[in-house]
């Protein structure tokens, strides 16, 4: 699928979960989701790399996985939508070259990721690019695979 | 009446005497001497951080999977199903410790191995910094131990490899192949392995688990690690249950964690309400 189609597509899914996104919020807010922070990322389709430009909101460096909450301005000037981003654990990203001043919020970035299934707004991060220095961070476990 | 009451303190003094004895009797942790840490200087050099080969257990989930039971095998088959259509089993969805032999099988967080005088330990990263203690100081395992989730090991050297036994592994932790598929042992789980070094950066943890629960028969297999000598590498500490929290501030200014909403396990917002 070529990038525009992508974004074609993109665009046209995110003014139908706009739509549902106040549901899906009104729904959240009443049920007690199971306070479950561990989980296989078999969550997420690993099938498919998709990106998202956007605005951090916040960062969390702990364990047992990073968050990034990104701030994604929709066109057509609707209200922002914000994903979330979920990647490994501090002490792996460590050895990747993180550290958890590397992204901040205000920061704009380029998400490469896999997507929830559920069509919901988040995804297992592949890679964060800063737009305004160029720097890509990675989130894998390559480093760990070879000796040091 | 004299006689009764000297009766009575000699027969108090000798209990007494028997009670002190059997106390000089209760095993003790004698302090390490001088040979001891000589002695452990001559030992294979396992101690330092170990990174698992994540590639490796991907492949022997392929190439060598566990001799299930057919009952257990429909359970796994299942897991199998979900985690393909995006629902994975929670095996690691708690923040308790990931267990014996899961631990082994598919961490995906470094370790360290401490060698000291008597024993070996596993400090672990994740889920609250796991810990394995492995006592080579020739003790037998106690007759009734509590389970755990590591259970109680005892293990002993052999040539260049630390052969360990471990029994009492607590019944729900899980016999995991990745970390949306695994059943629980169940009990009455004994483990043997064998640690022994490739190479001078890989090292081997070769399992033979019997696990009658859920297995046909005694499943042999191996994990491999990764040495990492870099500081990068050094163990952090890992506490599970803070991915569930936002750092927030109370109505007095103090610094608190908040709960976070999770939805699957995955978290929804990034406001602490």
């Amino acid at each position: 699928m070529n990038q525009a189609r992508m974004n074609q597509t993109r665009l046209k899914r995110s003014r139908i979960r706009q739509g549902l996104g106040a549901i899906i919020l009104a729904a959240a807010a009443a049920a007690s989701w199971p306070a479950f922070a561990h989980h296989s990322f078999a969550v997420y389709d690993r099938t498919k790399t998709l990106t998202l430009k956007g605005t951090v909101k916040t960062f969390q460096w702990t364990n047992p996985h990073c968050v990034v909450w990104v701030l994604v301005q929709p066109d057509g000037g609707a209200e922002p939508q914000e994903w979330s981003f979920e990647t490994t654990s501090p002490g792996v990203l460590t050895r990747g070259g993180w550290t958890r001043n590397s992204i901040k919020p205000g920061d704009r970035v380029s998400v490469e990721f896999s997507p929830l299934r559920d069509g919901s707004h988040g995804g297992g991060l592949n890679s964060v690019t800063l737009i305004d220095t160029g720097q890509k961070l990675s989130a894998s476990f390559a480093a760990s695979e070879k000796p040091s | 009446m004299k006689t009764h009451f000297f009766r009575a303190v000699l027969l108090l003094s000798m209990a007494g005497s028997a009670a002190f004895a059997a106390a000089d009797k209760e095993p003790t942790n004698p302090p390490p001497t001088l040979k001891d840490w000589q002695a452990m200087a001559k030992l294979p050099d396992l101690g330092g951080v170990w990174t698992p080969l994540i590639s490796d257990q991907v492949a022997q989930e392929r190439t060598n999977p566990p001799p299930w039971k057919p009952e257990i095998a429909k359970q796994v088959e299942h897991m199998y199903a979900e985690e393909k259509a995006g629902r994975p089993f929670p095996v690691i969805d708690h923040c308790f410790p990931t267990g014996m032999p899961s631990y082994m099988l598919i961490t995906h967080n470094a370790f360290e191995i401490l060698l000291t005088p008597g024993r070996v330990t596993l400090l672990g990263e994740g889920d609250g910094n796991r810990m394995r203690r492995i006592y080579t100081d020739g003790r037998p395992h106690p007759p009734d131990p509590d389970p755990s989730f590591h259970g109680h090991s005892i293990g002993h050297w052999e040539g260049q490899a630390l052969v360990v036994d471990t029994i009492a592994v607590l019944p729900q932790s899980y016999l995991a192949v990745n970390e949306a598929v695994g059943v629980p042992n169940n009990g009455d789980m004994h483990i043997v392995e064998r640690f022994h070094l490739l190479n001078a950066h890989t090292l081997a943890d070769d399992l033979e688990i019997t696990a009658n629960k859920l297995l046909a028969k005694p499943w042999k297999t191996t994990r491999k690690y990764v040495r990492q000598r870099a500081q990068k590498f050094d163990i952090v500490e890992g506490v599970c249950e803070q991915g569930s929290y936002n750092d927030a501030v109370d109505k007095d200014g103090n610094a608190i964690f908040a709960p976070i909403k999770f939805h699957n396990g995955v978290p929804v917002g990034s406001d602490s309400k």
